[in-house]
């Protein structure tokens, strides 16, 4: 398998939460990896310095072979986000901020158009079915409803519909189950690892790397990083991960 | 530090007091002769002058005004919104550019804000004439300034992880700039917009009490001359427009639920405020058709030896203390007097009663409240203080009301079923929720009150106001430079020490 | 065309415009004739009103008035061409040909060249007619308001006399002068009682009198200034130029030949309170000019 991305020593300083030390790290295409390790371990701070929020202050790091340390807009709009905090503009509709996700490939006025008018439906549709949200509940305005007057669940689908139309080759989520009940998070879990007949994923991202704090779910990752106070305790396969090695990663 | 820190009800109530040493002075200053000439003034409120050749005059008077406040309006805001992104430090972050311009252009529109539009006026007419368009800039100059703060200041408020989103997902700056901050941003714009047009009305008329044409100088006159039917035809007409201003206003606030539709009442309001910047203009041209072109008239740059002279020559003392005393007490007019009113008399029909007050109060300017007070009361500070207190009152007083509108009525209601009185009702369940967001622009208003003593210096000669008009008025440009100077330093104090009140007493 | 472009054609064709209104308006050269405002505006209004008919019938050329409302203003908009012709006084006059250097006097009027301030009192106050300039020191601790800070009737001269006398505006009540802004607005203040004395202009005083705006019972002259000069027209420096060459001199002439021969010209001078308006010299306003930079108003 080629490598995707590539972490080399890389260290960030900073408060405490903000902290990576020496981490060396490799995400193969294909592959599906699980982000373990207790509050604070860092595991916000490496998807900060995987999508560029962060800068690391020695190390670098390597998308497909190239250094991302000036990154380009087309390299910016392989790696998408689904952020803790969604980060939807509150004010917009739906479709507007599904929307948002590709302005990365249009230009000035199609942003502008976005924001006057109703645009891009079709593929806006499309997205949010695959993130699982069916447009009927948003009835009667669709795509024009804001998303001020969305349940916290809908939210979540609409950041990952804008996700999936940004179309990234590699996909991080920061906590996506943090605030939502046993049924949905399964789903949106569902939505970001199932894959399709021919072994790739369905969203077409070529890798997708998930931080969550459920031990319980990694079978249904192909590959387990397990952070603790900055450090890498864990990179192996999500079979050969053993129970006590969680427990050891969870205790005080 | 261990400053007694009291509660924001009562200090948004305490500033009141200055209403007692103010009142002292008037009432024992009030002598008979002028109450005479004062009711005289009244009963010509109800009768105002119908000489049609009169209403024609007024009526093409107060067509200036309005072209005037309309193109300077609509300048300050296309102006101010831009100086305000350049100065927005985390605007010029999203281009990856340094910050320290943003930091060098908000220090330097410190100025221009903290000198009032009346002297930008007078200084202007000096080097460019007696044309149209010396008021139009007197008016840009400082809106745009403030404008640019207010803007800056709310760009930096926003949430800045939905701008750094769409940045990591690869959009390109001015595109993510747009989607993530102009929903928000529009908002404060129309907003914050329309109440800059009324102000633009309010120093359009003013700025003609000062000779810079419109209906300003009509009213002015008037009065000089007692004529107050007359005054009254042109205080009615200017009311009629400032009513039907704000009742468009309103009218164009009511939000839609469509986010689209937001967006696209933005850009109307936009090609508004362009449209009404070019109408503004044009007119001015039709009104005043001769006025040919502006040109640049340079004076003489004053000297170093000159100025320094000029500042050994001046009674700084007394000049700086009477000028924050009048802005201390203008001050706790504007601020008190407002709750005061409503806590008084806390009845609905009543509260609906004070809004005309309010109205009539900022709508004339503090130069005719002086002189209609001077006609029965001895020339004393006080006078300057009520005229400009209870201008900038009728201000608060709107403020006030508006934010009690927003305030829901649960508590009072729970209070009155507890059994308190209405006013207590109204004290501790409408007015303490609101009592912060209301000191907090009181301490804002006290800066424009501190600018303000100028357009009051005409009485008894009061503050650095007087010593500038006069100095003015002898063409003494060294003392004009070195008091403008002057002005500016402690309005930047005055600035400092009102953010520092700001955030000691609200942060709690 | 689809409604997006129409709407940027439409923006476009409106910004246009906009540059449009902002180059020079190409309009016919007209003469902006101006005056200090001292006294009510109908007044003002009516008077300069029938001025500009007159000269314009006279001098073939459009003639506007334009208010102004106040003193240095006035200086100002004559120095910076917005006005040509301006009724000055005194001071403003001196003011204005000093900071427009080749600007001319053309004509004052019969009474300018004997022209006088009244000092007035409230009755109330208890201050008695004076006999010498001496009895000025009487005003000591009275309420004393002037007139207009740039008036030469109603402040520079009243201001002058006091000095002589050996009184200070830091010697008034308050420990300074008040300035009501107008000649007409001291006498309401004086009048009311807001003041107990104040200075003014004598013609308007007694036009004041005359119409009966003034209660006699609460309000009385109590001394009259000795002669001064006052009130002149000043054109600017480049009439000729812009209006053909002689203009200037027929512009005098069309001011000295007004007459009360006809109903508007007899209007004209009962506005002025004049019987005529004779030629006048730069020099005879040297005295003003020497007042004027001894109490500052002249640098």
């Amino acid at each position: 398998m080629s490598s995707l991305l590539q972490l080399e020593q890389v260290r960030l300083a900073g408060s405490r939460r903000d902290r990576l030390f020496n981490l060396s790290l490799r995400i193969h295409r294909g592959e599906r990896v699980a982000l373990l390790g207790p509050s604070g371990a860092g595991k916000s701070s490496l998807i900060s310095v995987i999508n560029g929020s962060l800068t690391p202050h020695q190390g670098t790091v390597l998308w497909r072979g190239k250094s991302l340390r000036q990154r380009t807009r087309r390299q910016r709009c392989e790696i998408g986000t689904l952020w803790q905090d969604l980060r939807l503009i509150e004010e917009l509709s739906v479709g507007q901020n599904i929307n948002a996700g590709v302005l990365g490939r249009r230009g000035l006025p199609w942003a502008l158009a976005n924001l006057l008018f109703t645009i891009g439906a079709a593929p806006c549709l499309q997205c949010l079915r695959q993130a699982g949200l069916d447009p009927q509940v948003l009835a009667p305005e669709g795509l024009d409803r804001p998303v001020q007057q969305l349940s916290g669940g809908q939210r979540q689908r609409v950041a990952l519909a804008r996700l999936f139309r940004q179309q990234p080759s590699l996909l991080l989520a920061d906590e996506p189950l943090a605030s939502l009940d046993p049924a949905i998070a399964a789903e949106v879990l569902d939505r970001l690892l199932e894959k399709n007949a021919d072994g790739s994923l369905i969203h077409g991202a070529q890798a997708v790397v998930v931080s969550l704090h459920r031990p319980d779910l990694i079978h249904r990752f192909d590959r387990v990083l397990a952070l603790r106070e900055g450090r890498l305790r864990i990179d192996a396969p999500a079979t050969a991960v053993m129970p006590a090695d969680l427990e050891d990663l969870y205790a005080l | 530090m261990a400053l007694p820190r009291p509660s924001a009800p009562a200090l948004a109530l305490l500033p009141a007091l200055a209403l007692l040493p103010v009142l002292i002075t008037v009432v024992a200053g009030l002598h008979a002769g002028g109450v005479e000439i004062l009711l005289t003034c009244l009963a010509a409120a109800v009768h105002p002058s119908l000489d049609p050749a009169l209403l024609t005059a007024l009526f093409s008077a107060l067509q200036v005004t309005l072209a005037m406040a309309l193109a300077g309006w609509s300048l300050s805001l296309v102006l101010g919104v831009l100086l305000g992104c350049c100065a927005s430090e985390r605007l010029l972050q999203t281009w990856n550019w340094p910050t320290w311009p943003a930091l060098i252009l908000r220090r330097s529109l410190a100025l221009p804000r903290s000198v009032h539009e009346l002297i930008w006026g007078l200084l202007l007419l000096q080097v460019l004439g007696l044309h149209p368009a010396v008021a139009v800039a007197a008016i840009t100059i400082p809106y745009a300034a403030l404008v640019a703060r207010v803007w800056r200041d709310q760009l930096e408020a926003l949430d800045p992880t939905r701008l750094q989103a769409l940045l990591q997902g690869g959009a390109p700056p001015l595109a993510a700039c747009f989607t993530a901050l102009s929903p928000a941003m529009g908002t404060v714009l129309m907003s914050y917009g329309g109440y800059r047009l009324e102000c633009a009305l309010r120093s359009a008329t003013l700025l003609g009490v000062f000779g810079l044409g419109g209906l300003g100088t009509d009213l002015q006159l008037s009065l000089q001359s007692l004529q107050f039917r007359e005054l009254w035809s042109g205080l009615w007409m200017l009311g009629l427009l400032s009513v039907a201003l704000e009742l468009l206003l309103t009218l164009w606030r009511r939000q839609t639920r469509k986010a689209q539709a937001g967006q696209r009442r933005l850009c109307l309001f936009l090609a508004g405020v362009i449209v009404a910047g070019m109408a503004g203009g044009l007119w001015l041209q039709v009104l005043l058709p001769d006025s040919g072109i502006v040109v640049w008239q340079g004076l003489a740059l004053p000297d170093w030896r000159g100025l320094t002279q000029a500042a050994a020559e001046l009674p700084w003392l007394p000049l700086i203390v009477e000028t924050l005393l009048l802005t201390v007490l203008a001050a706790g007019i504007a601020i008190g007097l407002p709750p005061l009113a409503m806590l008084l008399a806390p009845s609905r029909f009543w509260q609906v009663a004070l809004n005309p007050a309010w109205a009539l109060l900022r709508l004339i300017p503090p130069p005719l409240t002086v002189l209609l007070l001077l006609l029965s009361n001895r020339p004393t500070l006080a006078i300057g203080a009520l005229a400009l207190g209870l201008h900038n009152g009728g201000v608060m007083g709107r403020l006030l009301r508006e934010e009690l509108e927003q305030q829901s009525v649960d508590q009072q209601q729970a209070m009155a079923t507890s059994g308190a009185s209405a006013r207590l009702g109204w004290l501790y369940g409408l007015f303490t929720p609101r009592s912060p967001g209301y000191l907090a622009y009181g301490a804002y208003r006290t800066d424009v009150i501190l600018r303000e003593t100028v357009v009051v210096g005409l009485i008894g000669g009061s503050g650095l106001g007087w010593q500038l008009l006069e100095s003015l008025s002898s063409f003494h440009w060294d003392a004009v430079v070195v008091l403008i100077g002057a002005y500016a330093l402690i309005t930047l104090l005055g600035e400092w020490l009102s953010d520092q009140c700001r955030t000691r007493w609200l942060q709690s | 065309m689809p409604s997006r472009e129409r709407g940027a054609v439409a923006l476009l064709a409106l910004l246009l415009c906009q540059g449009v209104s902002v180059l020079p308006s190409i309009a016919k050269p007209a003469l902006r004739v101006g005056a200090i405002p001292d006294q009510n505006p109908e007044r003002l209004n009516r008077l300069y009103g029938q001025l500009a008919d007159e000269l314009s019938d006279r001098l073939k050329v459009t003639v506007r008035y334009v208010p102004v409302s106040n003193y240095p203003a006035a200086v100002s908009a004559f120095r910076t061409g917005g006005l040509d012709l301006v009724w000055f006084g005194g001071l403003t006059g001196v003011q204005a040909r000093l900071q427009t250097s080749g600007a001319k006097v053309l004509a004052q009027r019969d009474i300018d060249a004997r022209f006088r301030s009244v000092f007035i009192a409230n009755t109330s106050a208890d201050l008695q007619p004076i006999q010498s300039i001496n009895g000025l020191t009487s005003l000591r601790g009275k309420r004393f308001t002037f007139g207009s800070e740039s008036s030469t009737s109603g402040r520079l001269m009243p201001q002058h006399f006091l000095a002589k006398a050996g009184v200070s505006p830091s010697q008034f009540s308050g420990g300074r002068a008040g300035f009501s802004g107008s000649h007409d607005a001291t006498i309401a203040l004086v009048q009311s009682g807001a003041y107990q004395a104040g200075a003014l202009n004598e013609q308007v005083w007694t036009s004041a009198l005359k119409q009966g705006r003034v209660n006699t019972d609460k309000v009385r002259v109590i001394w009259r200034t000795p002669e001064y000069v006052d009130y002149h027209w000043v054109a600017r420096p480049d009439l000729d130029q812009r209006f053909g060459s002689g203009f200037t001199t027929r512009l005098q002439k069309a001011i000295l030949a007004i007459q009360p021969s006809t109903p508007r010209q007899a209007t004209i001078l009962e506005l002025f309170a004049a019987k005529r308006f004779i030629p006048a010299e730069a020099s005879q306003y040297k005295p003003i000019e020497t007042v004027g930079r001894q109490l500052g108003k002249i640098r």
